[in-house]
């Protein structure tokens, strides 16, 4: 590692990525909130949103956002979207170090040295296709609930509620998990400000964090 | 003094997830709430079919049981003569409990399981599924003579005539069409005529004081259970049938007694007249009634006994089908009459069919309407499908 301070910032996340993240991240909590609010029967949470059929016309239709958002982003970015989805779903010997490492994040596993990673590191590529799949699946099985109740088989009606809610609670603690790391724990909130805010993080962090990727950004400046 | 009267059979309970799939499946839209708002049933629409029942993808709809509060209470009194009967789709839908592909016919155990549970005489509805159809052909001809002036058949109802064993299609009648009730069959179901049989007949054959009789149906409907409560059904001064239990509640009670129902050896039913003709076996399916009551009509007024019986057209899955069906009247000297019979399977699918009768624009002269789809075989009384296509 470095012992070199490395001055300036380096743009990681750009304003249209920024924006569909924070559109994708509200409608998530809206759905989230109203989801949990029909499954548990919580009143609270339905008379928040106009009473438990109203609650649900807003579940879906922050549904139909949380759809047509990320596609949107998809095809205005394609270039950006495939090189994202290389970079989450190709893991190299480093990720594999990595991950034995846990990053360096769990206290008690005592790290030397972290092996370098690429823009995103070997945790953020799981959680980034563990992502992609829970949408898939929610957005899979959100619309037949809607759209076709009256026509699917009651069995089948039933399988969508369960992957539906399964994969819902699973999101949800991903996304709390992505938040602790994000936002809180102490070695990675500094990447907060990348994505919620100016979309610029600290060059020295990156250089240590994302070393990999910091070399090839050198390399093409 | 029991509530099904005004209460109605079936029931949303706490469980529904608000799914909504209920409302696209009830007949009668007699189910309200929109996705995302728990569901419940307006009585006074409701026609008991419990097609919202065995459709609910989260079992949240349930049917009032007479199992524990009459028939477990019937069975241990010593003082009950308790006599039971089994519709024709029961025993094609109960094995399916037990394991069983459906339609895989397990009569002989069912008869063999009812006497381990206690039922004094195990009879079988084919019998008077046969009266029905007799009754219901008759009348046909009756109304048809009637209908074309013959003197003698004044008192007899208008054509069409539409079928009478679907209760929730006769309560929709009553309901949403009063005025079409002169056409229909005035002839009891065949579970209300065993009933009044097993409160007459039967206990004079057998010597018993009819008033100890107790008389059980088990039945793939949960309509039949308001059927057997509405209070006109009590011509021999006792209630023709005092307990219903569906497909589903027997499967409990074998369960729940203990019985291994599949290793039971087979068992033949009681009799207490003669033979059925099996036409009460295609009672189940749609076109059932219709095709047997045909058949009666037909050698009636032809004067010939049809040895084959090719009514096929009437047959199939169409919500509604019809066919026409010649029959040389011997009264008539030999005059051809064409029939003009409909099978309406779904009371959704009645609507157009009733507005033409009291438009006087129909041509039909039989109409049978049923109200589950597909028939009896699936009624709201039967084993719950887990199907996912
Ligand atoms: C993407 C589009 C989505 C659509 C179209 C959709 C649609 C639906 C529908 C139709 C229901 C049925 C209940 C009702 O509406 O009252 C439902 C329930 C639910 N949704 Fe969604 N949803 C979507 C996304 C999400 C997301 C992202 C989450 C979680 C963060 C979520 C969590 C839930 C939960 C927990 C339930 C209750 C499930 C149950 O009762 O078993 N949904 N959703
Ligand atoms: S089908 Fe069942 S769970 Fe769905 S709304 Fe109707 S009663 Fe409720
Ligand atoms: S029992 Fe039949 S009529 Fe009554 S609510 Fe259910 S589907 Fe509708
Ligand atoms: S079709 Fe048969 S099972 Fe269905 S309501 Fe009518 S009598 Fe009952």
């Amino acid at each position: 590692m470095s012992e070199d301070v490395i001055k300036g910032k380096v743009l990681k996340h750009d304003t249209q990525t920024r924006t569909m993240h924070w559109i994708h991240l509200l409608a998530f909590l809206i759905l989230g909130i109203t989801g949990i609010g029909f499954y548990w029967d919580i009143a609270g949470i339905a008379n928040i949103f106009g009473g438990p059929a109203n609650s649900s016309l807003v579940h879906r239709w922050t549904g139909v956002v949380f759809t047509v958002a990320p596609i949107l982003y998809i095809l205005l970015n394609f270039d950006r979207f495939s090189r994202f989805v290389d970079t989450i779903t190709s893991f190299s010997k480093d990720d594999f170090a990595w991950l034995k490492t846990m990053g360096g994040y769990v206290p008690f596993i005592k790290v030397e040295e972290v092996p370098p990673q690429e823009k995103y590191n070997a945790g953020q590529k799981i959680l980034g296709i563990l992502i992609i799949i829970g949408c898939l699946l929610i957005i899979l099985t959100g619309f037949p609930m809607w759209l076709w109740r009256d026509v699917v088989a009651p069995a089948t009606l039933a399988l969508c509620y369960n992957i539906h809610f399964w994969t819902a609670i699973i999101m949800i603690l991903l996304v709390l998990g992505h938040f602790f790391l994000a936002a809180i724990h102490p070695k990675s909130r500094v990447e907060f400000s990348s994505m919620m805010l100016d979309g610029y993080i600290d060059a020295q962090i990156t250089a240590e964090h994302n070393a990999k990727w910091f070399a090839e950004l050198q390399k093409t400046e | 003094m029991s509530t099904l009267l005004s209460d109605g059979v079936i029931h949303v309970s706490d469980k529904c997830k608000a799914c909504d799939h209920c409302t696209s499946i009830c007949p009668t839209h007699a189910i309200k709430g929109r996705l995302g708002e728990k569901h419940h049933i307006e009585v006074r629409k409701c026609i008991n079919c419990g097609q919202c029942l065995i459709n609910c993808p989260f079992g949240a709809i349930d049917d009032v049981s007479m199992v524990d509060e009459r028939i477990i209470k019937a069975l241990k009194d010593p003082s009950k003569f308790v006599v039971v009967q089994e519709a024709p789709a029961v025993r094609v839908a109960l094995g399916e409990e037990f394991g069983q592909a459906p339609g895989t016919n397990v009569k002989h155990k069912m008869y063999a399981a009812l006497r381990r549970l206690g039922f004094d005489k195990v009879y079988d509805t084919e019998f008077t599924a046969d009266l029905t159809i007799t009754e219901e052909g008759t009348e046909l001809i009756c109304r048809v003579f009637n209908d074309l002036g013959v003197p003698g058949y004044e008192a007899f109802g208008p054509l069409p005539q539409f079928t009478s064993c679907c209760p929730a299609w006769v309560k929709y009648a009553e309901d949403k069409y009063p005025q079409v009730l002169p056409h229909i069959s005035t002839a009891k179901s065949p579970q209300q005529m065993f009933g009044a049989v097993s409160k007459t007949y039967l206990a004079e054959k057998l010597g018993i004081d009819p008033a100890s009789i107790y008389s059980v149906s088990v039945m793939p409907c949960t309509a039949k259970k308001y059927e057997c409560d509405r209070p006109e059904f009590i011509a021999s001064g006792f209630k023709d049938v005092d307990a219903v239990m569906t497909t589903r509640e027997l499967a409990q009670m074998i369960k729940a007694a203990g019985i291994d129902f599949m290793s039971l050896e087979d068992e033949q039913a009681d009799r207490f007249i003669g033979a059925s003709t099996g036409a009460a076996t295609i009672f189940g399916a749609t076109g059932g009634v219709m095709e047997a009551a045909l058949r009666t009509a037909y050698e009636v007024l032809s004067g010939e006994t049809l040895d084959k019986v090719d009514f096929k057209a009437v047959r199939g899955f169409k919500p509604v089908r019809e066919a026409t069906v010649e029959i040389p009247v011997k009264a008539l000297g030999g005059k051809v009459l064409p029939v003009n019979i409909c099978i309406v399977t779904g009371t959704k699918y009645v609507d157009d069919v009733i507005e033409d009768v009291l438009a006087g624009r129909s041509q039909y002269h039989f109409i049978e309407v049923m109200n589950c789809p597909g028939g009896c075989v699936n009624g709201g009384g039967q084993p719950i499908r887990r199907d996912t296509y």
